[in-house]
C-alpha cells in the first residue's frame, strides 16, 4: 500500500536494546566486524552487472571495432567486404511488425480470458498459451518453411501482387526467392516471430489484467459502465505496467531470435524493396555464416562486432523498458 | 445495445417508496447444494432517507445491497427471485440493461476503489461514459465533489493521481465519483471500515449530508454508526428481515430477540 507509517518499530514489543550493537547499523541483523563481512554480500549481486560487462568488453576485443570502426556496417568497402546494415535493418523490419501483431493479438487473447469468456473455459483454454511458449524454435522454423512456406509462395503472396500493388511496397517482389523456397522472405519471417513472440506478451498481458482487484472491476461497472468500457478506461490503465513489460520482453524474444528466422527469411543479403522481398536478420546472418567465418579471419572479427550491436540494442530497449515501466508504476498505481 | 423501456426518471410522489423490495430471495448454487442467502425480504426505502443495514458477518446484508443494482448477478452461482421495484419498476425486468440500472443507483465499496487517473476524472468518469460536453462535466465534477465534501481538499489540483489522496479522501472521491452521475439512490457497502476514526466521522458527515437529497442505502455492522448517521435500520440474522423501523426505536426498544442481542452486543 502506500507509504506506511514506521510500523517496523511500533508493530512488535520494544525489547532492550544493547546499546553498543544498536549503533551498529548493519542490514543483515547481526552486526558485521570485518571490511570483508560488509564486501561479500555485494559478490553475488555484482554477478549479473559482472558477466554482461564481460560480455562485452570482450566482444569488443574480439570485434573489428579497432579494425575498421563503426564503418563495419558499411556495404563493402576497401578495409570491409562484409557490410552489415542490412541484418540490422532486417531485425528491425521483422521484430517490430512482429512484435506489433504479437502485442495485438496477445491484448485480445488476455482480454477475452479475463473479462468474457466463463471460467470453466479459461481453465481449459489457458495452458495452450503456456504450451505455445514451450515449442522448441526449430520446429516453428522446419513447420513454418516446409508447410507455410508453399502457402505464401503459391496463394498469400500471389493474391497480393494482384490485389494490392498500388500500395507502395506491395508490387511484384524485386528480390525474390529462388522457386524451391518460393514463399519464404519477410512476410513468412514475421508470421514466425508473432507466434513465437505471442505466448509471452499473452502470458505479461494476462498476468496485468488478472491482477485487476475486484472491486476496482466492480466500481466501473457500479458506475454504469459495461465490460468494455471498464477494460478500456481502467483495466488497461491499471495494468500498462505489466502490458509494457510485456512489448519490450516480446521484442527481445522477437530481435533475438536465430534459426527460425534463418529458416524462413531468404538469408539474402540485399534490402528489401517489397514486403515479399527475401533478406537477413543480425541472428540470422551470425547463424549462417559461422562456417565461413572460420577461415576468413575479418569475418570473425565482423561478427563478434554484430553481436555486440545486437547486444546493445538488447540492453538500451530493456533499459528503457525499465524506466517507462518503473515511471508508469510509480506514477499510476504506487503500491499496487 | 440501447434497452428499451429506459428506467422512468421522474421524480416520485411524494412520500412514495423510491425502492419497494418485494419477497426478495438469493439462492447459492454449489455442487448441487442450495443455500438461500436472502429469504424473501421485504422492505420499503424513502426519499430523501438514510436506512441502515445491520446484520453479522455473513447474514446476507452485502448480498442484498448488490441486488439493488443488479450487482449480485457479477457473481457466478446466484439465482435472485422476487421484485426490486425502482419508481414503481422492477429492475429485473428482462427488458431492462442492469448497465442502466447501475447509472440510476450507484454505490461505494468497502475499500476506497480510485481509478488509476487524475482526481478530476476519477470524478468525471460516469460522467465521460455518457459521453456529456466538458463544460457540462466541469460543472458536474465540482457539484459532485462539493456534495462529497472533498472539494476544498482538492480544488487547487484536480490534476494529480488520486492515488496521492488519504484513504479518507479517496472514499469522498468515490463517493463523489457516484454522485456525478446524479443517481436517486446510493448504495454503500460498509464504506468506513477500511477508514480510520476521523477518517469515518468525514465520511459519516458526508452521509447526513446526502440523505437530504437522495435514497442513501448503508450496510454497517457498526450499531454505532447505525445510530449515528441513519433514519431507519433494517436488521438481517441468516437473510431474514428479522425488524425494520425508525431507528431510534430498533436501537432502544427492538421488539425482536434477536434484535436485542445484537444491538447489544451479545450476539451468539
Amino acid at each position: 500500500m502506500s507509504p506506511t507509517p514506521a510500523d517496523s518499530d511500533t508493530g512488535r514489543e520494544p525489547l532492550p536494546a544493547p546499546a553498543p550493537v544498536a549503533a551498529d547499523e548493519s542490514p543483515g541483523g547481526t552486526p558485521t566486524k570485518t571490511w570483508i563481512g560488509r564486501i561479500v554480500p555485494f559478490i553475488p549481486a555484482l554477478i549479473p552487472a559482472a558477466i554482461i560487462a564481460a560480455i562485452a568488453w570482450t566482444l569488443l576485443n574480439a570485434s573489428g571495432f579497432y579494425n575498421f570502426g563503426w564503418g563495419f556496417w558499411l556495404p563493402a568497402s576497401a578495409t570491409n567486404q562484409y557490410g552489415v546494415l542490412v541484418e540490422i535493418v532486417g531485425s528491425f523490419l521483422t521484430a517490430v511488425p512482429a512484435l506489433f501483431l504479437s502485442m495485438v493479438l496477445g491484448l485480445g487473447i488476455a482480454i477475452a480470458s479475463t473479462v468474457y469468456l466463463p471460467r470453466f473455459i479459461t481453465r481449459f483454454l489457458d495452458p495452450f498459451v503456456d504450451l505455445l511458449a514451450g515449442i522448441p524454435s526449430v520446429v516453428y522454423g522446419i513447420w513454418a518453411f516446409v508447410v507455410i512456406a508453399p502457402i505464401f509462395g503459391t496463394i498469400i503472396n500471389p493474391w497480393a501482387v494482384a490485389h494490392l500493388s498500388f500500395i507502395p511496397g506491395f508490387a511484384p517482389s524485386t528480390i525474390p526467392p529462388s522457386p524451391t523456397t518460393a514463399g519464404t522472405g519477410l512476410p513468412l519471417a514475421i508470421m514466425v516471430l508473432t507466434l513465437m513472440a505471442l505466448p509471452i506478451t499473452t502470458l505479461l498481458i494476462r498476468d496485468a489484467l488478472r491482477s485487476i482487484p475486484r472491486d476496482l472491476w466492480e466500481s466501473g461497472l457500479a458506475l454504469g459502465a459495461t465490460r468494455w468500457e471498464v477494460m478500456r478506461r481502467v483495466g488497461l490503465r491499471h495494468g500498462s505496467r505489466g502490458i509494457l513489460s510485456a512489448a519490450f520482453l516480446g521484442f527481445g524474444r522477437a530481435i533475438g531470435e536465430t534459426v527460425a528466422v534463418a529458416m524462413v527469411i531468404g538469408l539474402d543479403g540485399r534490402f528489401p524493396v517489397n514486403v515479399y522481398d527475401v533478406t537477413d536478420t543480425m541472428a540470422a546472418y551470425m547463424f549462417e555464416s559461422l562456417d565461413a567465418a572460420f577461415s576468413h579471419p575479418i569475418l570473425l572479427k565482423n561478427l563478434a562486432e554484430l553481436a555486440l550491436v545486437l547486444l546493445a540494442i538488447t540492453f538500451v530497449v530493456n533499459l528503457v523498458g525499465r524506466r517507462l515501466v518503473s515511471h508508469i508504476y510509480a506514477e499510476e498505481v504506487p503500491g499496487i | 445495445m440501447t434497452a428499451t423501456p429506459i428506467l422512468a426518471s421522474a421524480a416520485p410522489p411524494d412520500g412514495a417508496p423510491v425502492i419497494q423490495v418485494q419477497k426478495l430471495s438469493v439462492l447459492a448454487k454449489k455442487r448441487k447444494q442450495e443455500k438461500k442467502i436472502l429469504d424473501g425480504v421485504q422492505l420499503d426505502f424513502a426519499p430523501r432517507s438514510l436506512t441502515a443495514v445491520i446484520g453479522a458477518s455473513g447474514c446476507g446484508k452485502t448480498t442484498f445491497v448488490r441486488t439493488l443494482n443488479r450487482m449480485v448477478e457479477l457473481t457466478p452461482g446466484l439465482r435472485v427471485s422476487g421484485q426490486v421495484l425502482y419508481l414503481g419498476q422492477n429492475i429485473y425486468d428482462r427488458s431492462i440493461n442492469p448497465v442502466l440500472v447501475r447509472r440510476r443507483i450507484g454505490m461505494v465499496f468497502q475499500r476506497p476503489t480510485v481509478f488509476p487517473m487524475s482526481v478530476f476524472e476519477n470524478a468525471a468518469f460516469g460522467l465521460r461514459l455518457l459521453h456529456e460536453p466538458d463544460d457540462e462535466i466541469d460543472s458536474a465534477v465540482q457539484e459532485a465533489l462539493t456534495r462529497s465534501g472533498l472539494w476544498d481538499e482538492v480544488k487547487d489540483d484536480l490534476d494529480r493521481s488520486a492515488f496521492g489522496l488519504s484513504g479518507g479522501q479517496q472514499q469522498r472521491l468515490c463517493i463523489a465519483r457516484a454522485l456525478a452521475v446524479r443517481p436517486r439512490v446510493l448504495l454503500m457497502d460498509e464504506p468506513t471500515s477500511a477508514l480510520d476514526p476521523m477518517a469515518t466521522q468525514r465520511v459519516e458527515a458526508t452521509m447526513r449530508r446526502l440523505k437530504e437529497e437522495i435514497v442513501l442505502i448503508l450496510v454497517t455492522h457498526n450499531v454505532g454508526q447505525a445510530a449515528r448517521v441513519s433514519d431507519r435500520v433494517a436488521f438481517l440474522h441468516q437473510g431474514h428481515l428479522i425488524e425494520t423501523g425508525p431507528t431510534a426505536e430498533i436501537l432502544e426498544r427492538p421488539r425482536e430477540t434477536l434484535t436485542q442481542q445484537f444491538v447489544s452486543g451479545h450476539f451468539a
